[in-house]
């Protein structure tokens, strides 16, 4: 099979798909992989419902979790624990978080904040059998 | 016995064309490239070289559209019937990117002056069926906005799977042009 003989298989129409697909799929890459900005916290904890924030009306949350009240602030479209009664602070240092997908959480208050960009969680997360 | 001699007539009443035998040799050999398949391992769900919908596509340009769609829907549900996977998230998923790709498959072909080659064809039809497949993923089974990061890497693969599958199905056309049916 040699490379002439391969190219004229190529109608002229195949050959603008192909071109025209490659630069869609480039394209993709850009829209799909870079990080979509969150408009929606969902908090949950045991001691309480699920607390649905939306990150565009700045205010401190305090929630009520295992150990006692932890604190987030939402600002400009972010969210952070700025107080938890945990010993590390690890959820305290995590700082500012603004990607929809992304999840942090205070493991010892047992409480997990989650970000989103849709008004509403679906009531699954995954179906597979 | 009136019940059986009754059955015998319907049967007789049944007779098989040329285009049914056609659709039952083409629908097996769909069949079986798509049970073999089956058992090749994928680095990356979803990720397959997809030649059963080869025989979707020679049909397609050897005999048209509507034995096209008879070929490729027998396939699915047979398939997953022998897969144990029938009206599973798979047969789902399954479905629908062979209706997906049955109908771009049938608009590329009603197109004034037909432009598309089998490799046009085939890049069209593994475009649509892997969108449908993300699609359908996320409606029904993955309602999470982070499934479509997996789609740039899909229809990379469904490009680099429906060029060289376009390129096997023009060889096999060329090798087939003497038949004048197969």
């Amino acid at each position: 099979m040699n490379h002439s003989g391969l190219a004229s298989l190529f109608t002229i129409a195949d050959k603008i798909l192909f071109f025209f697909s490659a630069a869609l799929i480039i394209a993709s890459y850009f829209y799909f992989w870079q990080s979509t900005p969150a408009h929606y916290a969902v908090v949950k904890s045991p001691q309480q419902n699920a607390l649905f924030i939306d990150l565009n009306d700045p205010k401190v949350h305090n929630v009520k979790g295992h150990l006692g009240i932890s604190t987030l602030k939402v600002h400009d479209g972010q969210i952070r624990f700025t107080a938890s009664p945990c010993k590390n602070k690890i959820c305290i240092q995590s700082g500012w978080h603004q990607h929809g997908g992304a999840i942090t959480a205070c493991l010892p208050n047992r409480i997990s904040v989650q970000l989103t960009s849709q008004s509403s969680t679906p009531g699954y997360d995954a179906i597979i059998f | 016995m009136p019940l059986s001699s009754n059955i015998q007539k319907n049967l007789n009443r049944i007779s098989l064309g040329h285009k049914d035998q056609l659709i039952a040799g083409f629908a097996a050999l769909a069949i079986t490239i798509h049970l073999l398949e089956s058992t090749l391992p994928s680095p990356i769900p979803g990720i397959k070289p997809g030649l059963a919908n080869l025989v979707t596509l020679y049909v397609l340009i050897r005999h048209g559209w509507s034995l096209a769609l008879n070929v490729s829907l027998i396939r699915v549900i047979a398939a997953s019937l022998l897969l144990g996977s029938f009206l599973s998230p798979t047969f789902a998923m399954s479905l629908a990117g062979a209706v997906a790709s049955l109908a771009v498959l049938g608009l590329a072909w009603i197109c004034p002056g037909k432009p598309f080659g089998p490799i046009g064809l085939s890049i069209l039809a593994a475009m649509a069926h892997i969108s449908a497949q993300v699609i359908t993923a996320y409606l029904l089974f993955i309602p999470h906005a982070s499934l479509f990061t997996l789609l740039p890497i899909l229809l990379t693969a469904a490009l680099i799977s429906g060029t060289f599958g376009g390129i096997l199905v023009s060889k096999i056309l060329e090798r087939t042009h003497d038949l004048t049916d197969t």
